[in-house]
């Protein structure tokens, strides 16, 4: 926050009255809510108890004979567990670490029961008022545990689904950098079509998951605009600040060739442009690593949510990951690598081992998701990491656009046939690919 | 080359912070992994189903009891609980039996382990008290209404419109004395019929009326079996079933019968909601009594399928020590609740006489021998009808 204020004598010091002024409504408040609270028979009362609310957020099938279900106490009051079913038929259970649960506490009911693997099955909870809330499982399956066996096998799926499309993705450095100025626009559209396509996907997803499994106390799709929006934003302002830092660092020797299209002006808060030359061939040289290196950051970001639905989806037993699922996300996430290397393809050569960093950064979260979405699956975390990956993708987005506006000489981006049809071909793209997932 | 060295350290520091929010949201659930000193059991009563141990708390409806004191009825109670009433005699000579039934509709009581449901009870209890007469008696039942609502009682059987508890409701604070002969024998339900019905029958207003024929039936083990539900979450299906008010307690808490003696059961149903209820016996056969209105039995069989408000008497006896279930065999009644044991014991040489005693004093069932493989066992059988 700025003052603006002249006298910079009197902002170092703030009176009492400032501090006074700003607390009066505090205390008003603060006067109400004791009054609200001990005088509740006199303004509002207090006979009808809220209704209670338990969303059952994972359920799991373990050795054959036991079911355990996550609970979540997502009503406005505490509340307390009576009884457990399954198909509606009353079981003996028990409620790790108790049976009230404070509003937003958690519990792992457990229930023997013998399941068979492939059916449905519902699991009840009844709370003490007598309602029922229930949590539909399609298919039962034994739950993923946490064994060096398994992880392997996620890293593995990670691998195959995340790394290896990325890198085959970054095998198209070479031929981007040999691209004429127009068919380099139609790539880098391209990728922007990509990335606006993953990011309206994990937008429709985390609303998907929030709709179907998280309770309405938790404000969740709300929370998804919201978190990528501050995503979005905070990282619009972390890479400015790095290009800044950059720029401030590196010397001018330059192997930026002009080449095609450089007339512009930066637009950037650089208000104090002395060598605003300077500063544009930097900013030249430097911008394209830097997106690529934020599109990395957002692919990764995604590749996390990714892979924490491939995880949840072995966990709940919705998918049985097939040979054919994989060739699918490998497909769809080989155009990933491409989005990164796009940006880099004019500026200087990139060593071989900077461009593994980025398909690791990019690819490797999908490996780090699967492990939390198969041992620890959270429909809320999901939510949360895919709305972060939203936004870093549209920051990514951001980025492309204003570079390309600056690299076209400012003359738009809209008026050039192959931005529009780069942009559309990538989604088109995107969808197609994401079919044969 | 700094900026990739930053953002490549930004791209760490986003992962540490994803991964520190995962975990944080987990920690609380693998925490109870933790050993403690308090484990408890649960589980295992079916063969095959493992017996588990846990540091939390134990829900297990099958097998505990609820506090008598918060609980709705107490079911041995009301198994053999007969009320006769005040009794005193009319300038013609005929017994006129007096009762107080006191309608609530405002208590919520525990009617499943842990979980507790705004009850409207006769008496406190659901199923209300059973009352008894022997045919010809004038029953004079006075209804106090303790209630919030209109209530009534709605007795089945033969009496004046004017005491037929459908068109006049008792006003929250009032009271009627419902007057009538009790005619003919049977068992009967009686039941508020104030609007709307379902409510509040669905509620707990309700119990049993037995008139005794003039000449008695046999001396038997009698009881009272009235099968009920209840929809504690207003979705008009039921979530719990019971014989006697709540679920399992019988699984818990067997009743006890001795080998070789009769057995009387009065049954009910008042089941709202489902069309069907039934009562199966395990590991015999019963002798059933439709409405209770004649002295010769309807059917001999193991199982008896009513609507509501249908009722009847099973007789039998048990030749074989043990415990023996009986329940609905709608499996999802008895898997909610509806089930129960008997627990046969070696009877005493009392019982054994008064077995005796009814082969003698009753009336021979005609059966066909055709339809029984073993005739041993239909001799024996038919020594208790």
């Amino acid at each position: 926050m700025e003052i603006e204020e002249g006298n910079t004598s009197n902002t170092h010091r703030v009176s009492m009255r400032t501090i006074l002024f700003g607390v009066v409504p505090f205390i008003v408040i603060g006067t109400m809510i004791v009054l609200l609270l001990n005088s509740p028979g006199i303004l509002f009362q207090s006979s009808i108890k809220p209704l209670p609310e338990i969303s059952i957020e994972k359920v799991e099938f373990l050795d054959d004979s036991t079911i355990v279900a996550f609970v979540r106490n997502t009503g406005p009051s505490e509340i307390t567990i009576a009884q457990a079913d399954v198909n509606d038929r009353i079981y003996p259970a028990a409620v790790e670490p108790g049976r009230t649960l404070t509003r937003f506490a958690d519990a792992k009911v457990i229930i023997p029961f013998v399941w068979n693997t492939g059916e449905p099955y519902e699991i009840g909870i009844t709370t003490d008022d007598g309602t029922r809330f229930g949590e539909m499982v399609n298919s039962a399956a034994e739950a993923p545990r946490p064994t060096v066996g398994q992880a392997s096998t996620f890293a593995l799926i990670g691998t195959y689904v995340g790394i290896i499309p990325v890198m085959i993705g970054l095998a198209w450095y070479p031929f981007i950098r040999r691209l004429s100025p127009n068919k380099y626009n139609f790539f880098l559209s391209l990728t922007a079509g990509l990335l606006v396509f993953l990011g309206i996907d994990a937008l429709l997803e985390s609303n998907e998951i929030a709709v179907d499994t998280l309770a309405p106390a938790f404000n969740a799709q709300i929370l998804i605009i919201m978190v990528a929006i501050v995503t979005l934003v905070t990282l619009l302002y972390v890479s400015q600040r790095l290009i800044q830092r950059a720029s401030k660092r590196s010397k001018p020797e330059i192997e930026y060739k002009p080449g095609y299209s450089s007339h512009s002006e930066p637009d950037l808060g650089t208000r104090n442009t002395k060598s605003s030359s300077r500063s544009l061939q930097q900013q030249l040289l430097i911008r394209p690593i830097a997106i690529s290196m934020m599109i990395s950051i957002g692919i990764g970001l995604h590749n996390f949510g990714e892979g924490l639905a491939i995880g949840a989806a072995v966990l709940l037993g919705e998918v049985a990951l097939s040979s054919f699922l994989i060739l699918g996300f490998t497909l769809h996430n080989t155009t990933e690598g491409l989005a990164i290397v796009a940006p880099m393809a004019k500026s200087r050569r990139i060593p071989l081992a900077k461009l593994m960093i980025m398909g690791l950064i990019a690819g490797g979260p999908t490996i780090l998701g699967a492990w939390i979405g198969g041992f620890l699956y959270s429909p809320i975390a999901t939510v949360i990491f895919l709305s972060i990956g939203a936004g870093a993708i549209f920051q990514v987005v951001y980025s492309i656009g204003s570079w390309m506006y600056h690299t076209n000489g400012s003359r738009g981006l809209l008026n050039n046939h192959w931005i529009i049809m780069g942009f559309a071909l990538g989604m088109l793209i995107m969808y197609l690919t994401g079919l044969l997932v | 080359m700094s900026y990739p060295r930053i953002a490549v350290l930004f791209g760490i520091v986003l992962s540490v912070i994803i991964f520190a929010i995962s975990t944080a949201l987990y920690s609380r659930g693998s925490l109870s992994d933790q050993n403690s000193s308090k484990l408890d059991s649960f589980g295992g009563h079916t063969p095959g189903y493992p017996t588990l141990q846990t540091t939390g708390d134990v829900l297990d409806p099958t097998s505990f009891v609820i506090n008598p004191k918060t609980a709705v009825v107490e079911p041995m109670k009301y198994l053999r609980e007969f009320n006769y009433g005040k009794l005193s005699a009319s300038s013609n000579g005929t017994v006129i039996r007096d009762f107080t039934i006191i309608a609530s509709d405002q208590q919520t009581k525990e009617v499943s382990p842990g979980v507790f449901y705004n009850v409207w009870t006769f008496n406190g209890t659901i199923p209300g008290p059973t009352l008894r007469a022997t045919e010809g008696d004038t029953i004079r039942i006075t209804l106090m209404n303790n209630g919030s609502k209109f209530h009534s009682i709605h007795f089945h059987g033969i009496h004046p419109s004017e005491m037929d508890g459908v068109f006049e409701g008792i006003a929250p604070g009032g009271k009627f004395t419902y007057e009538f002969t009790a005619e003919p024998f049977g068992v009967f339900p009686y039941h508020c019929h104030m609007q709307p019905l379902e409510e509040h029958i669905t509620h707990g207003l309700y119990g049993a009326l037995i008139i005794d024929p003039k000449k008695p039936r046999a001396s038997a083990d009698e009881m009272v079996m009235l099968m009920n539900g209840y929809d504690t979450d207003f979705d008009t299906e039921n979530n719990f079933y019971t014989v006697n008010g709540i679920p399992y307690y019988y699984m818990h808490h067997p009743i006890q019968i001795d080998k070789n003696r009769l057995i009387r059961i009065y049954l009910l149903n008042m089941l709202e909601f489902d069309p069907l209820n039934n009562f199966h016996l395990h590991a015999n056969m019963f002798d059933f009594y439709k409405t209770g209105t004649k002295l010769i039995p309807d059917e001999y069989t193991d199982i008896v399928t009513m609507n509501q408000a249908e009722r009847g008497i099973l007789e039998f006896s048990y030749k074989y020590p043990g415990k023996y279930m009986f329940h609905a065999h709608k499996t999802e009644f008895a898997e909610k609740g509806w089930t129960g044991l008997f627990l046969v014991k070696e009877g005493t040489n009392q019982s054994i006489n008064e077995n005796l005693n009814v082969t003698l004093t009753r009336n021979s069932t005609n059966y066909s021998i055709s339809d029984f493989n073993n005739t041993t066992d239909l001799v024996s059988t038919g020594g208790v009808n």
